[in-house]
């Protein structure tokens, strides 16, 4: 029997709140909104079939349930739409290859050299407009692949040995595309004398499933990566990620869409991101203080995903720490990107459209370098803006080793 | 003044079904109705159209009158009809050995009932509580009872049949034994006119004893109040009854965008449709056995409806009453050219009223045979304007305005939208009305308030109940210059009452914020009380 929740709108009470948050309605008026997309046609899904027009315009930011005040899941229960409206209506081409993340990702950093040929290729393909065609859009950036997958590079990693060990749950953007936020992490935990313990059983989170409408599939990943988490839970380990979106789909989508808020209660207080746990070390007066100078100005993005899990922002208490940087908050709203929504086609457009405040905003700003703990959000901030955007990590890990590269 | 052949009191599923009839027949005919079409007995209940299933144990000629009627209005009434089906299912509660006794009486009156493994029960409702202990599958559905009035209504003016609602009867005029009118009394202008008719039948239901006394006759009808409650959304995708013997709060009917629990039956007076806590919480717990997390489901409201039940028998009420239906020729009485039709079911007024029609036609020297149960109520939308209207309607609206509108109004309401895409904006999120239908229907003769709008389009009734569509469609009507919608303090407050009335029963948790939104939105912000006005 399915584990997907059946629908309930019962929480909304119709107060529009979630309307006046959400970007995309902001960008474009095609989008009637959360309250109405969510739980106000959920009840109609139930009478009615129809095509369904307003459903590829949620983007899962989920700034509506941050800002709802009678906590109804309404981008899950927009998720949830979407696969049913799937298991009655033909998917595009462009949602079987950018739900396939995992897949691909595993495949191409498992051959030497295939990474760089599959890189240039997607380049000369979008270039070419060649990606228009599988509905992709050519305008959206697109993620590099690692030559070698993080896992790879974690076996061989020798990490000094610590009484305390963390679990480190890195996803697919940190396997496969940037290794180097993992190994930042690991060197920035050791420092502060805990351990990294990376399980190479982890599936991927399922987030580019849940935007696609694939929620079966993402259902098995539920089944096995919430058992998986249990099981360290009941160990002792703390667990940490540095994807925002990773976080926020183990700690509370899962809840949100399928029957198990048992499991997923019995990890979720110990899930924490990177920077979030750092603070509560420093909080403890455990996080080493040897920070070095860099001199540097760099703007800050809040990620809507961070916003919603609503733990703050870590970033403003740690960064501060490090002599002669200078922090600018974009403070600009949502990114646009919201990972497979800016890639395709049909939505790419009103992603540029929310996207273009941040992307003014970095453009604008003194500041070299942009940082953000989301890796969908600094693609997007990277793209057409000359600058470069990292990981707050990878700051944190130049500071404390100024000699490393 | 007006002259006909049969005048019929009373605008329910009786009077609309005799309207039809007669005028299907070539009798001329006017019907009368106090309020709005349908605002009385024959809307508020659970919206259940019987598959006779309930009934068969007790009375096997009612079951079989139900299930031949269901099988009729599920063709002519297509678009007032669900085709869901009823599953009964035992529970732990429930006495083992009238399932066996049930299923033969169901064979008896030729009503199907396929046997659901649990599996498959609880794949079909996966909210159905766990201790079900057996389930069978019946053709009971659910049938939307305002827009089958209507739409009998629509069909009986195509055969020259007239409506006149908010009027009451003032009184029977008769001469020598014999009725030859009426006197009826406009409710806001209290104008009097006078309808001479050769004969009077009065469909009145619970109000059948008062309307008799108008002619200085007696007539015993016991309004037995039936208490439902509306739930926020379907918690359930067919019909689900108790399979023992009929009890209070055993159907869940989902019915439109919600769910519909009843009910209870207390004797009472025919204009008392309130509900108390008290009756929420008893039917709650009863509800339980049915879905065991029936509190986690939001109610949005409650309503209740008065059986117009007759028995000789002074005696007999409540359950143990029948609930087939007479029909009293008063000229036993005394008085020629007047019959009182009382009691029956919503799920057979068409019987009832071809019934009635055998004995009033020959009296009017008219031979027909009924043709009721042939003719669809509506004609098909084309196709062409089905296509042209998925393109230009917001999602999972279209079908419901065709549905609710019927081909002629739709096809209107659809090209008001091509000219003007503005007019396809939503009034009420929750139902899916758009400006134009809420134009379309204002503008019809019969509406007189936002109350009437709402029970031809279901505007108001969903999860906001009214607190969004309230000002937009008080907005919209005042634009359009109908006589009724001058006085926009009036329009809020006669809708929202309305709204409340409904709500304050089950005021708790996202109910009662709900209504404290409506009240800061209403109260506070358009201050339609005008409050502090006088100090200044």
């Amino acid at each position: 029997m399915t584990l997907i929740k059946t629908e309930n709108p019962d929480q909304c009470i119709s107060c529009n709140i979630c309307l006046t948050a959400c970007p995309v309605a902001k960008a474009t008026l095609r989008y009637r909104g959360p309250k109405l997309t969510g739980p106000a046609l959920s009840r109609l899904r139930k009478l009615v079939d129809d095509e369904d027009n307003m459903l590829k315009y949620c983007s899962n930011c989920k700034n509506c349930e941050r800002v709802c005040p009678s906590g109804t899941p309404i981008a899950s229960l927009n998720m949830k739409a979407r696969a049913n409206y799937f298991k009655t209506h033909k998917h595009d081409l462009a949602d079987h290859i950018l739900s396939n993340n995992e897949f691909i990702g595993k495949t191409l950093t498992k051959i030497p050299f295939l990474p760089m040929i599959a890189n240039q290729t997607m380049h000369i393909g979008q270039k070419l407009k060649a990606l228009d065609i599988v509905g992709l859009s050519s305008k959206a950036p697109l993620p590099q692949y690692a030559k070698e997958d993080f896992y790879s590079i974690y076996k061989k990693y020798q990490q000094p040995a610590c009484e305390k060990k963390v679990l480190f749950y890195p996803g697919c953007y940190v396997n496969y595309n940037e290794p180097q936020i993992g190994i930042d992490l690991i060197k920035v935990f050791n420092h502060q004398g805990i351990e990294v313990v990376v399980d190479p059983n982890f599936k991927c989170c399922g987030s580019p499933l849940i935007s696609t409408g694939f929620l079966d599939k993402v259902e098995n990943l539920a089944k096995h990566n919430t058992k998986l988490l249990k099981s360290y839970a009941e160990k002792g380990f703390d667990i940490i990620t540095t994807c925002t979106t990773c976080a926020l789909i183990l700690k509370q989508e899962y809840r949100e869409l399928f029957n198990l808020d048992e499991t997923v209660k019995s990890y979720a207080p110990r899930l924490y991101d990177a920077l979030e746990y750092l603070c509560l070390l420093d909080e403890e007066g455990k996080l080493k203080q040897d920070f070095k100078p860099l001199d540097q100005e760099v703007i800050y993005h809040t990620p809507c995903h961070l916003k919603v899990q609503g733990y703050g922002r870590p970033v403003f208490k740690l960064l501060p720490k490090i002599p002669g940087l200078s922090i600018e908050d974009a403070n600009a709203g949502c990114c646009g990107l919201s990972g497979v929504y800016g890639y395709k086609k049909e939505t790419s457009k009103i992603a540029r459209i929310v996207g273009s405040e941040l992307k003014a905003k970095i453009r604008n700003s003194k500041a070299s370098l942009g940082i953000c703990e989301c890796n969908i959000c600094r693609l997007q901030m990277q793209n057409g803006t000359g600058k470069k955007a990292v990981h707050p990590l990878r700051l944190i890990c130049k500071s404390y080793f100024p000699s490393d590269k | 003044m007006l002259s006909t052949e049969v005048v019929i009191i009373g605008g329910g599923a009786t009077g609309a079904g005799i309207l039809r009839d007669l005028s299907m027949r070539g009798i001329q005919a006017i019907l009368v109705e106090r309020g709005d079409l349908g605002c009385g007995t024959s809307s508020r209940f659970h919206g259940l159209l019987h598959s006779g299933a309930r009934y068969a144990v007790k009375d096997k000629h009612a079951a079989v009158e139900c299930i031949e009627e269901n099988t009729i209005l599920r063709r002519i009434g297509k678009h007032c009809v669900e085709p869901i089906n009823s599953i009964f299912i035992r529970t732990k509660e429930d006495d083992e050995s009238y399932e066996e006794k049930w299923l033969k009486a169901c064979l008896d009156a030729g009503i199907s009932t396929k046997a659901l493994s649990l599996n498959e029960l609880f794949s079909l409702e996966p909210n159905v509580s766990r201790n079900v202990q057996s389930a069978y599958m019946c053709p009971g559905a659910a049938i939307d009872s305002f827009r089958l009035l209507w739409q009998i209504f629509d069909s009986a003016k195509r055969y020259g049949g007239k409506t006149i609602t908010y009027h009451n009867v003032v009184s029977i005029d008769s001469s020598s034994g014999r009725v030859h009118g009426v006197t009826i009394e406009d409710v806001r202008t209290h104008e009097r006119k006078k309808i001479a008719c050769s004969y009077l039948i009065s469909a009145a239901g619970p109000w059948c004893g008062e309307i008799a006394a108008k002619a200085g006759l007696s007539l015993k009808v016991i309004p037995s109040k039936g208490s439902l409650i509306a739930f926020n959304h379907r918690i359930c995708h067919n019909v689900i009854h108790r399979l023992h013997k009929p009890a209070d709060a055993d159907i869940f009917v989902p019915h439109g965008t919600v769910t519909i629990l009843g009910t209870t039956s207390i004797n009472s007076s025919p204009d008392d449709n309130s509900t108390s806590q008290e009756e929420v919480k008893s039917m709650l717990e009863i509800g339980k056995a049915t879905f065991e997390n029936i509190y986690d489901y939001r109610i949005l409201r409650v309503f209740a409806g008065c059986r117009p039940l007759y028995s000789a028998d002074e005696n007999v009420s409540g359950r143990n009453a029948s609930r087939d239906f007479v029909a009293i020729d008063h000229e036993k009485d005394g008085l020629s050219g007047f019959m009182s039709v009382c009691g029956g079911k919503f799920t057979t007024h068409r019987l009832m009223a071809q019934k009635v029609c055998d004995i009033v036609a020959p009296k009017l020297g008219c031979q027909k045979h009924c043709q009721t149960a042939e003719i669809p109520l509506i004609e098909e939308p084309s196709s062409d304007l089905i296509n042209r209207a998925k393109k230009v309607f917001p999602s999972y609206s279209s079908r419901l305005c065709q549905d609710r509108q019927g081909p002629e109004r739709f096809a209107k309401i659809l090209s008001n939208i091509e000219q003007n895409p503005n007019q396809g904006e939503l009034i009420c999120e929750c139902e899916n009305v758009t400006k134009a239908e809420i134009e379309s229907v204002a503008l019809e003769p019969t509406t007189h308030s936002i109350s009437d709008v709402r029970r031809r389009t279901r505007l108001g009734m969903g999860t906001c109940q009214g607190t969004f569509c309230t000002y937009r469609a008080v907005g919209t009507v005042k634009r359009l210059k109908c006589d009724w919608a001058e006085d926009t303090s009036s329009l809020f407050k006669e809708f929202l009452e309305a709204r409340w009335k409904g709500i304050r029963p089950v005021m708790w948790g996202n109910q009662m914020r709900d209504v404290e939104l409506a009240r800061g939105i209403y109260e506070v912000s358009l201050n339609i009380n005008h409050e502090g006005e006088k100090d200044e």
